[in-house]
């Protein structure tokens, strides 16, 4: 079933990148470098753009509409066609609002906060292919990274809660810096039983090896998404990853209830829409991720041009589900988040990676037998 | 884990179902019931000037002045620090005051909230409901007439 | 002082008024006995000694309430002595002191309930309590001036509230130099102190090391307002205000029962079970609100489980509604009945009481699955918060929150009052002691209440047209003999809400205390939630369901 760790996926056959085709088709590329850099900076500004509307829409809109359907309302109808202006609304709302800094607040590290954790998530984007050719970026390492930049957030989590000079601030990015590095361990290893799985680390060759039907039942071709070949890893993932975003039942870090806001706190105006943005974007790049490493990036039924809307469909059926688990479950508390983290997740998680190598490896060793055998 | 499902169960089923329990308020009104108590209304024509609504408001709500003949002058009453005990109405022999359902009153300034008894006849009805009816007023002898309308301009 | 007496063993006999006299013995220097209970004048220095008898020796483990008050001559304090097994059984006990120096010996040893009710008498009439272990104001600001509930207090004085930084009071005795710990303001803003309430809280690390309550944010002198208003029809719409979310109706019953035992009225039986089924509807209503903002503080959103609470709650309120003619200020019980009979038409009525009966079972099943077997919510609530049935009862803890602990005390089945002694309900007892077993009691009373709603509404249907009586006859204006002194409490909400009330003769109360059952439930926090983390405070605090108003009344 496996085996796609035997052949390296061959570099000149992969898809040009979005850079190189709007090089080739707006004639940059013949510039040099200084064209490809242009032709660069606009493929990013596009898929940038590309995840900022989703932001934007899902941040104010989309989640008044789910949380109310949740809960038997009505929610936002009033601004435009349901309500959807309100997007416009609350841009200007938070844009016009006063900007209050603490007395005491650490400088720098206060205004770099919200910088760091928007743009860590945005980093992100870069490598993962969404399909229909939009993908920026594929080294060779394009898991690790996206795991390195998205890391990066929480240090923007720590710095904003450490120099808001509010002791909520400081227990929430206290918070967030002990969760996530229980959780990013466990989110690390299970990555890393794909990348068994795949072969390789490579983005738009985990995608690749996906591609293969694992099982046809009645006729309908079930490809072999790692979501279906390990749903176990795909579970530990899911949890592992909203922990890691600090969603429900894992937003221990923001706390409304008890710490009011956590790292948050003390934001308003430019900058709390900054980590609000940064917020959605990182529950958008877990949801990329997923989507890429168990749901087969942008594959789907329908010509390949359609890629970018299963990629999309595919985190946002991820966002959906952030927020069912937010109508649905309490939040645990800081301890047992830190205890499932260390006892749970990472046990579990490297006994799905020694098991998934085992039977890699065994599977491996068969088809060597089978190819010495029957040469 | 099975809780946890369940949980995830009921709240996916309301999300599919559709039903809503909040309204479009103003263009879906609530019903109030006949026996809500809102604005109060006031007839001058009825109005004797006893003094008994003023004398057990619990907080002062009501202000009556009289010439040295014991005729009115002014009834005031200030809408935003009544808390609606419906007390005055309890009181009133001839039903003078009464309490409307109307509960949309909105002003800038608190003062502007103090209504003199010009104002007060000027309250509307809250869907064109009577409220008298079923508040039971056991006050026929008072009345006296009795049957009708209530004429309450 | 062992006594020699032959009591009974059992707390839960009777003990009689010769045996409380040979008690007392000669410490007792006059009787005073008021209507609802034997009372005794003892020396102010003898408190310590006549509670701890009283206490081990005869039963009363329950001090219910502890009101302050000034005479012309002497300032008094009142020791309202109860059973938790048997809440009819009373003392009183009266220390005066004299005006010029009001010092009384404190009883906080005895009861740890004394020491929050103390400290409100230092802080509202100005008693000193010797030995008392925290003789701080409670209600008002430390800088305030007087005393507003003595009779030499000057109203005019301007008062000055510093808005300095807030000193640290906990610091002192919490810092060491092997840990490092944090002051922490928890409030009087924050999203789940469920009102102006403000939590000194010391933290090492995320455990809490210590808390102090700090109550009085909203206190408007409930007090002094019914002292100010007449028996007969300004007093009755203030009870709402206490416990302002939808329990009114149980509030004002406190008061109507309190005053129709001081000035003996008669309540028809008709009015009655009105009055229990209105009063068993806003039980629901409050405990639906208890559920939800308790899931809101676990949940941490305004999520699922509240808004179906709200949603849930939006028909009782409906219901009462028709009844009383308001959603929350009822305003609809009256001395000696109700303000109004059933509303027209009747069948229209009893269909939508049926209806909401009918679908509740439904609807509970949902918050079972939504909470009750949630197992998330299970290691949130399960064995945090622990009150042990022993600290409730010396903290006079009462309702859910006793009951949660396996504390067996229900004042509609211990000390019957209405309907309740004819109709056939359960009170709910958990014995976990903790914050699941509160949401537990809550969830249960709620379907007692459906049943008891049920009974009455097929008492009304039945009920002949010509004998539907709302109201005895009561005077116009009520002046009840001078000096007469009672003390009532029924089961609110949140547990005991008892009223004193000392007539002066006049048509207003000369004295009218309030014992606050959200006030002495929320006295119990600190000992539940010391050395546990802060959200198990935050959920702590959302399972003793206060009302800061009815705490700071």
């Amino acid at each position: 079933m496996s085996g796609a760790g035997l052949l390296p996926v061959p570099l000149q056959d992969a898809e040009p990148l979005l850079p190189e085709r709007l090089g080739e088709l707006t004639g940059l590329d013949q510039l040099g470098m200084g064209g490809e850099l242009i032709a660069t900076f606009i493929a990013a500004f596009i898929v940038g753009n590309l995840m900022l509307a989703m932001t934007g829409v899902a941040g104010p809109w989309a989640k008044r509409k789910i949380t109310a359907a949740f809960t038997d309302r009505i929610a936002v109808n009033r601004v435009g066609p349901f309500g959807l202006l309100i997007i416009v609304a609350d841009a200007v709302r938070l844009l016009a609002k006063e900007l209050i800094i603490p007395e005491n607040a650490d400088r720098p590290a206060y205004d770099l906060a919200p910088i760091v954790v928007a743009s860590s998530a945005m980093l992100g984007f870069a490598v993962i292919p969404m399909g229909s050719g939009i993908h920026l970026a594929d080294p060779e390492v394009g898991l690790a990274y996206v795991f390195a930049v998205a890391g990066i957030a929480s240090v923007g989590l720590v710095m904003a809660g450490y120099a808001s000079a509010n002791k909520y601030s400081m227990l929430g990015g206290l918070r967030a810096v002990a969760q996530n590095i229980a959780y990013e361990i466990p989110l690390v290893v299970t990555g890393m039983s794909v990348v068994i799985f795949a072969g390789t680390l490579q983005m738009s060759g985990i995608v690749e090896a996906q591609a293969e039907t694992l099982i046809t039942l009645g006729g309908l071709d079930i490809p072999m998404w790692y979501a279906f070949v390990n749903p176990f890893a795909f579970v530990l993932f899911l949890a592992a990853n909203f922990a890691e975003v600090g969603r429900n039942p894992f937003d221990t870090p923001e706390a409304p209830t008890e710490i009011v806001a956590g790292y948050q706190t003390e934001y308003s105006s430019v900058y709390f829409v900054l980590i609000y943005l940064g917020e959605f974007l990182h529950i958008f790049l877990g949801g990329a991720i997923i989507a890429t490493i168990f749901l087969g990036g942008p594959a789907g039924p329908g010509p390949a041009e359609l890629g970018i809307v299963w990629f999309i469909v595919k985190i946002w059926a991820v966002f959906l589900l952030t927020q069912w688990l937010r109508s649905a479950l309490p939040r645990v508390r800081i301890d047992q988040l830190i205890e499932i983290g260390w006892k749970g997740m990472l046990v579990l998680a490297f006994a799905n990676l020694v098991l998934t190598a085992l039977i890699v490896g065994l599977l491996e060793a068969e088809l060597a037998l089978t190819m010495v055998m029957f040469p | 884990m099975i809780g946890l499902l369940k949980s995830m169960a009921t709240t996916m089923k309301h999300a599919l179902d559709g039903n809503t329990f909040t309204v479009e308020y103003p263009e879906t009104t609530p019903d109030v019931s006949p026996r809500f108590r809102g604005v109060h209304k006031f007839s001058q024509e009825r109005c004797i000037w006893c003094r008994q609504c003023e004398n057990v408001c619990p907080n002062d709500t009501i202000q009556i002045v009289t010439d040295d003949k014991r005729n009115g002058e002014q009834y005031n009453l200030h809408i935003g620090q009544c808390i609606y005990c419906r007390l005055c109405e309890e009181v009133c022999p001839v039903d003078a005051i009464l309490l409307t359902q109307n509960f949309e009153f909105t002003a800038d300034t608190k003062h502007d909230f103090v209504y003199n008894k010009e104002q007060l006849k000027a309250v509307p009805w809250y869907k064109d409901i009577d409220p008298l009816e079923s508040r039971e007023p056991d006050r026929g002898g008072w009345i006296g007439e009795g049957e009708g309308e209530v004429d309450y301009q | 002082m062992s006594t020699g007496l032959d009591l009974p063993a059992d707390a839960s006999l009777e003990v009689t008024d010769d045996q409380l006299e040979a008690l007392v013995g000669d410490r007792a220097l006059a009787r005073d006995d008021h209507k609802n209970a034997p009372g005794f004048v003892i020396r102010p220095d003898d408190v310590q000694d006549v509670l701890f008898d009283l206490r081990d020796q005869a039963g009363f483990d329950y001090l219910s309430c502890v009101t302050g008050q000034q005479y012309a001559d002497r300032y008094e304090s009142v020791y309202h002595l109860k059973k938790y097994d048997d809440p009819t059984q009373e003392v009183s006990i009266v220390v005066p002191t004299s005006t010029d120096d009001p010092v009384s010996q404190t009883a906080a040893p005895v009861y740890d309930a004394a020491n929050w009710a103390e400290r409100e008498n230092f802080d509202l009439v100005g008693i000193d309590y010797e030995g008392h272990p925290d003789p701080r104001r409670i209600l008002l600001p430390e800088t305030w001036q007087g005393h507003p509930l003595s009779l030499d207090y000057n109203q005019e004085k301007p008062q000055v509230v510093t808005l300095a930084e807030h000193a640290n009071p906990l610091q002192a005795d919490q810092k060491d130099s092997e840990t490092d710990t944090m002051f922490l303001n928890i409030g009087p803003h924050h999203p789940a102190t469920h009102g102006v309430l403000h939590v000194k809280a010391v933290l090492d690390g995320e455990t809490v090391v210590d808390v102090d309550p700090d109550i009085g944010y909203l206190h408007r002198c409930e007090e002094q307002m019914c002292q100010q208003g007449t028996y007969r029809h300004q007093i009755m719409p203030y009870p709402d205000r206490w416990d302002y979310v939808s329990a009114g109706l149980l509030n004002e019953w406190a008061y109507a029962r309190a005053v129709e035992d001081l000035a003996d009225i008669e309540v028809p039986e008709y009015a009655q079970v009105i009055r229990t089924m209105g009063a068993e509807l806003c039980r629901i209503a409050a405990h639906m609100l208890a559920l939800g903002t308790f899931a809101l503080d676990v949940f941490g959103d305004f999520t699922a489980v509240f808004q179906y609470a709200f949603r849930d709650r939006e028909v009782v309120q409906d219901i009462l509604e028709d009844l009383t003619g308001q959603r929350l200020m009822f305003n609809y019980f009256r001395l000696g009945g109700v303000a109004w009979d059933l509303p027209e038409p009747r069948e229209e009525f009893f269909a939508k009481t049926r209806d909401f009966l009918d679908d509740l079972p439904q609807k509970v099943s949902e918050y079972e699955d939504l909470i009750v077997t949630n197992e998330i919510f299970q290691v949130r609530c399960v064995d945090t918060g622990i009150l042990e049935p022993e600290v409730a009862k010396s903290y006079g803890a009462t309702g859910p929150t006793a009951r949660g602990s396996g504390v067996d005390m229900d004042l509609r089945r211990d000390d019957p009052y209405g309907y309740y002694e004819h109709l056939d309900w359960d009170v709910i007892t958990e014995d976990g002691m903790d914050n699941y077993s509160r949401v537990l009691v809550r969830m249960g009373e709620v379907e007692e209440s459906a049943k008891i709603i049920e009974q009455c509404v097929d008492l009304l249907e039945d009920w002949p047209e010509d004998e539907r009586e709302i109201q005895s006859n009561v005077p116009r204006t009520l002046k009840p003999p001078a000096d007469t002194e009672v003390y009532r409490g029924v089961e609110a909400a949140k547990g005991e809400l008892g009223i004193y009330i000392r007539s002066d003769g006049t048509d207003k109360p000369g004295r009218f205390k309030i014992r606050s059952p959200c006030f002495h439930n929320l006295s119990t926090l600190p000992e539940m939630t010391e050395g546990e983390y802060i959200p198990d405070l935050i959920a702590s605090l959302g399972s003793l369901d206060i009302v800061l108003g009815e705490v700071d009344r």
